[in-house]
């Protein structure tokens, strides 16, 4: 929705690309500090990328957030 | 310093160690390798702080941690093993009245051996490290790829 990279994304915030890839597909679950930097960095709040998933005490990116 | 220049300083330091674990062999000096094992380790940390492109995130952090704790939980088991059974030979009593040298029981444990081990165990906790460092990274993701 923003035309932007992973690559472009990652160094943003300050991690690797594959970290940006494997949240993606929910393959590693950011911690809260990072969940809120990618929050931060498309403007919106982090319900809007993120659920919180109360089973498992997790949370997970939405689908279509990227 | 780019990483791949830091790969490939790290290469040369192993070469470099392994000709010089051979030259310290030949003369019989164990501190010569112990020395250029102390130097070498130091190049390569003074040379890690100089990566401009080395990113550790979380996730990069939270697979060592893993890999650390899964290979020292199985590691310090196989350890104590040789361990007990290295105190088990220092611990041995001789019998009374003393035997003949012929008859002393076998040296279960010999200086020699000793040191096979210590390297065996090294070679070990390596493979036990790189082994999970691999299932941990494909577990969060590592090789994953897209249709980017």
């Amino acid at each position: 929705m923003h035309n932007l990279t992973q690559e472009h994304l990652a160094q943003a915030i300050g991690v690797n690309r594959q970290t940006i890839l494997a949240i993606e597909k929910e393959k590693y679950i950011p911690s809260l500090d990072l969940a809120f930097k990618i929050s931060r960095y498309f403007g919106v709040n982090i319900e809007e990328v993120f659920i919180f998933d109360e089973k498992t005490s997790t949370i997970q990116s939405l689908p279509e957030s990227h | 310093m780019k990483k791949n220049i830091f790969y490939l300083l790290v290469g040369c330091v192993a070469l470099a160690l392994l000709l010089i674990f051979w030259y310290s062999v030949e003369l019989h000096i164990s501190l010569f390798i112990e020395l250029a094992f102390i130097v070498g380790i130091i190049l390569i940390v003074a040379a890690r702080t100089r990566v401009t492109d080395w990113i550790d995130d979380e996730r990069d952090i939270k697979i060592t941690e893993q890999a650390t704790v899964r290979t020292m939980q199985i590691f310090w088991i196989i350890f104590a093993l040789f361990s007990i059974g290295a105190v088990m030979e220092l611990l041995h009593v001789p019998e009374f009245p003393r035997l003949p040298p012929s008859m002393h029981p076998p040296v279960i444990l010999p200086p020699r051996l000793m040191g096979y081990i210590q390297l065996g165990l090294l070679c070990l906790m390596i493979f036990l490290y790189v082994g999970f460092r691999i299932y941990y990274a494909k577990k969060y993701g590592d090789f994953e790829t897209d249709e980017e």
